[in-house]
């Protein structure tokens, strides 16, 4: 029975979306809910930004009617009701452009409201030795790594398929750790977003039907994997598969927030505001090599996926401390050369217009 | 007193049959190998066994069993880097690929480096991305970790003026290795030598404009041209010998190894067609100039200053087209002596030995690098706003040129 619930949860988000995803395009043209290119913005045409819409009402509406358990959506409902604010916080934002600051207040609000639910970082877990945390640090470390998941997720929806990809892939990777700890209702959540996320790359990477996510979607996705995550974590603290929960929790994220943190220091370094949009982010470095959008596309869930097999394998053998280390240095070097063909590519340019300057 | 030892690093080699560096360090040897006591690596792949000296003329001779050039040129250079920290006083480093060795030389020893950077190297087609992106790099830490860094091109200078703030010194190539050869046309080998005709010489490479000489000339029938390159090296060659290769106006040679063949048919042309777009000085353009051809050749900014701006130029077969039409034998003519006299006046190789030598001079004496950059970009943004001096935070535009 379980397992006949396993594959269909899938299949009925899938659908799901494939049959709403027509009715909510034409909505978000007519309503005008749609992304406009500009100079940083590189495509043609307007595109509806309705994705996340429809992964939020098929992820929702399976977990509704597919749930082999039903006494334990309690235990997520607060998850599900914030993650659903900050789709609406999304909404609006795609639509009419919302203050930062008055986005970062919702999300620290948000935060907050999963700390008291019990979403808590209650211990460094053996970095620099240190493990129990006290609670005003438990308090603000879990506001700031949730606020900080969200904004970085948030960031990864650069190109078309990106934050899809990175998103499936953690989610299958979330949903065996939840198999495996026997955590059903995140499982069942994991995979009714698996089968919405594979319905709306469908979209996303159409010609003719084109949809973006928007911050509506990337927001609701990146809020659940960090609650998720770190609830994942708490649940297994003293079971013998916490290392292995823990290092495919830090795998998942480190892409993204390694590359927000990346960023942000590039921009203060240069004397700019850490969150001014720029085009200098993980994924316009490997297009910058001269690849098509989706091979980059790949290429980064490839990445992701190397880290997370690399965080895995190094987090189950050695210590924690030594698992962030190495994929620290492994993004280190990574961005360092991709950084270095961009900084290639950018003196090439000039170097032929210094050429050409005396030609006339 | 003793003469201060000289490693010169980074050529194939000495006796010189190679390219450009070579036949510089053969120079440096015949002009410097009094003052100094020099020593010149040289690839123990390209000189047998047999032909392998202690010295030659005044200079000693060290084989390392490397390439010199390609991706082995990183180990040949490091090799000989290393090897040189035992009694050389100044490493001349000729080429980046070694460079990466340069922040540890310069912090744990006391040996002066020049370097010199070639053209600029990591922007060619014919490197791979991985290749690039490390000349790229090296290029860098050669200009960083030098005592003085030496551009060919007055170009090139411009360069890593903007992209390092350092002043770099300008050393071209010497030409006066070349013979004028004006004797009787070899007309039954090469029977178009009866008949005036504009000559090229160069690897087929894009990079050459090859394919845009060769269709200005195909749309020319009644001006003759003779290109001399490796044709069958390439598929660009191929391709292009193969839709070339009727029109009766051009004739298409495969190298030529022997100088003398090669001087007698360039001294013999009544046009130099110099296609080069990449980096730097090309030892062949001043060699041309030597001879007293007239010189056409395309116009960026490196040919435009070896040629002292008064050589024609073009960028587009159109443009070759035109320039060819157009010009009569008198302007050609006087063309052809201008380029000779910038060629004796600049492009002598005891010229620039002597300019070697003053750079190892001072490199002798220098403790840190030339910078171009003002003292008062050190100063605070703050406080040169305040001073009513803000433009004064970036000296970029009194060194680059508009």
């Amino acid at each position: 029975m379980t397992s006949l619930y396993l594959i269909i949860t899938p299949i009925i988000s899938l659908a799901i979306v494939l049959s709403i995803m027509p009715l909510l395009r034409k909505g978000a043209i007519k309503l005008n809910l749609t992304d406009k290119p500009t100079n940083r913005k590189k495509h043609s045409g307007n595109i509806p930004l309705v994705g996340g819409i429809a992964i939020w009402f098929a992820t929702i509406a399976t977990v509704l009617v597919s749930n082999p358990a039903w006494a334990s959506l309690m235990e997520i409902r607060f998850l599900l009701a914030a993650a659903s604010i900050l789709l609406v916080i999304g909404i609006i934002d795609d639509k009419a452009d919302l203050r930062a600051s008055l986005k970062l207040t919702i999300q620290i609000a948000l935060a907050y409201y999963a700390f008291i639910n019990g979403i808590r970082i209650e211990s460094l877990y053996g970095v620099f030795g240190i493990f129990e945390l006290p609670i005003i640090l438990q308090y603000g470390f879990t506001l700031v790594i949730i606020t900080g998941v969200v904004n970085a997720f948030n960031l990864m929806d650069g190109i078309d398929g990106l934050a899809a990809g990175l998103a499936l892939v953690s989610f299958i990777a979330f949903g065996f750790m939840a198999f495996l700890t026997g955590q059903i209702m995140f499982l069942y959540l994991f995979l009714a977003l698996i089968g919405a996320l594979i319905g709306f790359m469908r979209f996303n990477f159409s010609k003719k039907n084109k949809v973006f996510m928007g911050d509506a979607g990337s927001l609701f996705i990146g809020f659940i994997m960090v609650v998720s995550a770190i609830s994942m974590i708490q649940a297994a603290q003293s079971t013998p598969d916490f290392k292995l929960i823990l290092s495919v929790v830090v795998g998942v994220l480190a892409l993204p927030v390694l590359d927000s943190l990346r960023v942000y220091r590039r921009r203060a370094k240069n004397g700019y505001s850490p969150f001014r949009a720029d085009r200098t982010h993980f994924h316009h470095l490997v297009i910058q090599l001269g690849m098509k959008p989706r091979n980059a596309t790949l290429l980064i869930v490839g990445i992701s996926g190397a880290l997370i097999t690399l965080s895995i394998t190094v987090g189950t053998y050695t210590s924690f401390t030594l698992m962030l280390l190495i994929l620290m240095i492994t993004f280190i070097t990574l961005s360092w050369f991709l950084s270095l063909n961009n900084k290639v590519i950018y003196w090439k340019d000039k170097v032929l217009d210094m050429e050409k300057k005396l030609t006339v | 007193m003793k003469k201060k030892s000289i490693a010169i690093i980074g050529t194939v080699g000495v006796p010189a049959s190679y390219g450009g560096f070579e036949t510089l360090a053969e120079h440096l040897v015949d002009h410097l190998g009094d003052r100094y006591s020099l020593h010149v690596y040289c690839s123990g792949k390209k000189y047998k066994q047999e032909e392998r000296k202690k010295t030659y003329k005044n200079a000693k001779l060290h084989y390392i069993p490397l390439e010199a050039n390609g991706v082995q040129s990183i180990p040949y250079d490091t090799w000989s880097i290393l090897h040189a920290l035992f009694y050389a006083d100044v490493l001349l480093i000729l080429g980046v690929s070694g460079a990466w060795l340069l922040p540890f030389i310069k912090l744990f020893t006391k040996k002066k480096i020049i370097i010199s950077i070639d053209g600029i190297e990591w922007k060619r087609n014919k490197w791979s991305m991985f290749a690039k992106w490390y000349l790229f790099w090296a290029e860098g830490l050669a200009v960083k970790y030098s005592h003085i860094d030496i551009s060919d091109n007055e170009a090139i200078q411009d360069y890593t003026a903007q992209r390092y703030a350092t002043l770099s010194r300008i050393i071209e190539y010497g030409a006066d290795h070349t013979i004028p050869s004006t004797g009787t046309a070899n007309t039954t080998e090469f029977p178009f030598m009866a008949h005036p005709y504009a000559f090229k010489v160069c690897r087929i490479e894009p990079e050459n404009n090859v394919h845009v000489v060769l269709k200005a000339f195909s749309e020319m029938p009644n001006y003759r041209l003779v290109m001399v390159g490796n044709w069958n090296n390439s598929e660009y060659g191929r391709n292009l010998k193969e839709t070339y290769a009727a029109f009766s106006n051009i004739s298409i040679l495969d190298p030529i190894y022997d100088q003398k063949k090669l001087d007698m048919l360039r001294s013999n042309a009544v046009l130099y067609i110099h296609g080069h777009s990449a980096g730097g000085t090309n030892p062949s353009l001043v060699e041309a100039m030597y001879l007293g051809l007239p010189i056409v050749t395309f116009g960026v900014s490196y040919n435009r200053v070896t040629t002292e701006h008064s050589a024609l130029y073009f960028t587009t077969d159109e443009d070759l087209k035109k320039i060819i039409q157009n010009s009569r034998l008198s302007e050609i003519k006087a063309l052809g002596t201008k380029m000779g006299s910038i060629a004796k006046r600049r492009y002598t190789w005891k010229l620039i030995a002597n300019k070697y030598d003053e750079l190892i001079r001072e490199a002798l004496q220098v403790k840190t690098k030339y910078s171009v950059q003002a003292n008062s970009g050190k100063i605070s943004y703050d406080e040169l706003l305040s001073m009513g001096l803000s433009h004064l935070k970036h000296s970029e535009g009194f060194y680059s040129k508009r």
